[in-house]
């Protein structure tokens, strides 16, 4: 076992004690201190976000990562957790297994919201922290950079991540930015406070959006959250008067009856000056009368009508997967072929160190033999004898090569070594 | 160097222009992480060997450069395929090619049907049928980018109407974009096909005054396929404008720049099939009638 994976996450441990083990950025660097003081040699990587906690360890023959048990003790510990607890929770896997469930996780195949791209700006934080503790080394630093790699070919390749999934970001990405170019110069008004309008508005503001108003159906009210918002508040009165001004309304009363009828947006649109209006009606029941909707230069969004986008959206995620997944086996298999292949490293080394020592003892014998060789042919008999030994051992390597991506190739490390007389 | 430049022909812009097409479609069906780059090395590509192209041909050509209506047709797809490259690089997921590419060859398709004869003229008539050329262009160029952003206008209109989140590679600006587009097009179209045609009407009448050419009379199919497609423009213009204040303005002059596109291509097709004496050079010289009005 070279690499070991201890860690649970959202699926699989309960919230309360997910929050219990969560770990801090300080919190994070003082158990990656602890841990390369409890095992020496071993490298590590602690990745905690809100929806998981893991450790990566590392190493090779003469300090091979902690097994399962222990990684789970040492998180306990570290949390200060009963060990009991989190033991049926926490899952671990090894070697291969380990290269595959990172990937995913970069690749954001194991969130939460499927695709989401936080991930990797939280896994290269991640590295980086294990990097500033001394605690990353080489068999986690190619990991973990093979797993960003991993991620930015999923996000290039398949559309895992792309469409939105909240209400919000699908109102104003796919729909409100499809009407308006920019938002600097338009006018939001705000109608109602509910919880959605917030978000919605936030989307707003990062998309440009500064003229708001914000109505409600008390003065004082609209003033407070005109005031937490950035805007200008009105009552109710102001409706169809910032009905005719608006460029893009946000609706989230709680009415039990539209709050803006037909008949009152006919008579607001005459002094609208042709210009297009995009309603989110995020209530429920509607704020907006339906027959309002095919009104021309009206673009009316229901709650219901966001949803069925994110619906839509998060299938084409699903979608995605088969791609997604097709990816990460085809790194994970080369990253495994590399690592593999970098075990034979010391057996190619002394084979070489052998094959070039052999060669310059019998280069030497025979210059002493034959001293009248002057430089040139003493080079071109050198290149001779490197070309000829180079050759006799590209087969045996390129074996050595085929045989890693299949797994650790011990067999052929084994004949070679007792074949050509190797040391362990 | 001479013998490769020399050796460029309109297979080798048209082959790539086909390719990035190609490459714009394939949108559609799946994605890729290198079609971006692809499509923009083939489209550089052929904008490259048209640009030496074109400049081989006014560099080797004994008349005034660019002066067929072969050239009048590359110079046209070389202006749009250079918009497109431009737009891409600048817009990479808008698939802006899938409109303009067609565009591009089917210019490219009218310049091979098109005479490679330089129109007949005399320093005289140089100035004036350069500006005729050149307002003609512009205003074929205003119409077909005008008519490529009404038809996205209603792709996106019609995305928004059904609530539809975009698909992906196919993601169009905004309303806003393509309806001040469609609108601006309309008006410099507008503008630059009534100056061509007045200019063209001056040209001839200094042909006639120096009987370089056979008067192009009135009935010519060059002067009402103009006259049409002029007065089109200008009426579209002026509808367009004076619906600004409509809610569904931008809808209107969406099909308005279409119409134009129709009618221009119409016009390119009477132009490339049609009998005209527009440009034919003299059969015998004219006797000099100063007094006598030019159509």
């Amino acid at each position: 076992m070279t690499l070991a994976f201890v860690g649970g996450t959202h699926r699989t441990v309960p919230l309360a004690l997910r929050e219990r083990l969560a770990f801090s950025a300080e919190q994070a660097a003082e158990a990656l201190q602890r841990f390369r003081v409890r095992f020496p040699g071993r490298e590590v990587v602690l990745l905690s976000t809100c929806n998981r906690v893991e450790l990566y360890a590392a190493g090779e023959s003469s300090a091979m990562p902690p097994p399962t048990e222990q990684l789970v003790s040492f998180l306990a510990e570290c949390r200060g957790i009963d060990a009991g607890l989190l033991a049926p929770v926490l899952s671990g896997e090894s070697d291969e297994a380990v290269v595959r469930h990172l990937f995913s996780v970069a690749s954001g195949l194991d969130s939460m919201v499927l695709g989401e791209p936080q991930i990797v700006a939280q896994v290269k934080q991640a590295w980086a922290l294990a990097q500033a503790s001394d605690t990353a080394g080489p068999l986690t630093g190619e990991m973990f950079q093979a797993a960003l790699r991993t991620a930015k070919r999923v996000a290039s390749e398949t559309a895992l991540g792309r469409e939105r999934l909240s209400i919000p970001s699908v109102a104003v990405a796919d729909f409100a930015r499809g009407v308006f170019e920019r938002f600097d110069d338009k006018r939001v008004l705000l109608i109602g406070a509910g919880k959605m309008a917030h978000e919605t508005l936030r989307y707003l503001r990062e998309a440009g959006a500064r003229d708001i108003v914000v109505l409600n159906r008390t003065a004082e009210r609209a003033g407070k959250l005109a005031a937490r918002l950035g805007g200008r508040p009105g009552t109710f009165a102001d409706l169809a008067v910032e009905l005719a001004a608006a460029d893009l309304v946000v609706s989230t009363t709680g009415a039990s009856a539209p709050v803006v009828s037909l008949e009152m947006f006919v008579a607001a649109e005459g002094r609208r000056g042709g210009r297009p209006l995009v309603v989110l009606d995020l209530a429920v029941p509607r704020d907006f009368d339906p027959r309002i909707g095919p009104r021309p230069g009206v673009w009316l969004y229901s709650i219901d009508d966001l949803a069925a986008a994110c619906e839509a959206n998060r299938k084409s995620r699903q979608r995605e997967m088969p791609a997604a997944v097709t990816i990460i086996d085809e790194e994970t298999r080369r990253f495994m072929g590399d690592l593999h292949h970098r075990s034979t490293a010391p057996v190619i080394e002394q084979l070489r160190a052998g094959w070039t020592e052999t060669g310059a003892a019998e280069l030497d014998r025979l210059f002493r033999r034959l001293p009248t060789l002057d430089a040139a042919a003493q080079g071109e008999i050198r290149q001779a004898f490197e070309r000829y030994a180079a050759k006799m051992l590209h087969p045996p390597l390129t074996s050595l090569r085929n045989e890693s991506r299949a797994g650790p190739p011990h067999g052929l490390l084994d004949a070679l070594r007792r074949l050509f007389d190797l040391k362990e | 160097m001479i013998e490769f430049v020399s050796g460029i022909s309109v297979v080798c812009f048209t082959a790539s222009y086909l390719v990035a097409l190609a490459c714009e479609a394939s949108r559609l069906v799946f994605r890729s992480g290198v079609r971006g780059a692809a499509m923009i090395a083939f489209g550089a590509a052929g904008l490259v060997a048209h640009t030496i192209f074109l400049v081989w041909r006014a560099a080797n050509e004994p008349a005034v450069p660019l002066s067929s209506a072969f050239d009048w047709y590359l110079l046209a797809a070389w202006v749009l395929a250079s918009g497109y490259l431009w737009l891409t690089i600048s817009n990479p997921k808008t698939p802006v090619g899938l409109f303009m590419l067609p565009v591009v060859l089917g210019l490219i398709g009218a310049a091979q049907l098109s005479s490679r004869d330089p129109f007949p003229q005399s320093p005289a008539t140089q100035i004036w049928g350069a500006i005729h050329g050149s307002f003609n262009l512009a205003a074929s160029v205003a119409v077909t980018i005008g008519a490529i952003a009404g038809i996205m206008w209603l792709i996106q209109a019609g995305r928004l109407a059904r609530k539809q989140a975009p698909t992906q590679g196919f993601r169009m600006p905004s309303l806003e974009k393509l309806a001040l587009t469609t609108g601006r097009t309309l008006a410099i179209a507008a503008w630059t096909a009534a100056a061509g045609f007045i200019s063209g009407l001056v040209l001839n009448a200094v042909n006639r005054r120096h009987g370089l050419l056979e008067t192009v009379p009135w009935t010519d199919p060059v002067v009402l396929r103009m006259g049409a497609l002029v007065a089109w423009l200008v009426i579209a213009a002026v509808v367009s404008r004076s619906m600004a204040r409509q809610p569904d303005a931008a809808r209107t002059t969406a099909w308005l720049s279409i119409v134009s596109f129709a009618v221009l291509t119409l016009s390119i097709l009477w132009g490339v099939f049609g009998v005209t004496r527009h440009g034919v050079p003299p059969v015998a010289p004219l006797p000099t009638a100063p007094s006598e009005a030019a159509p």
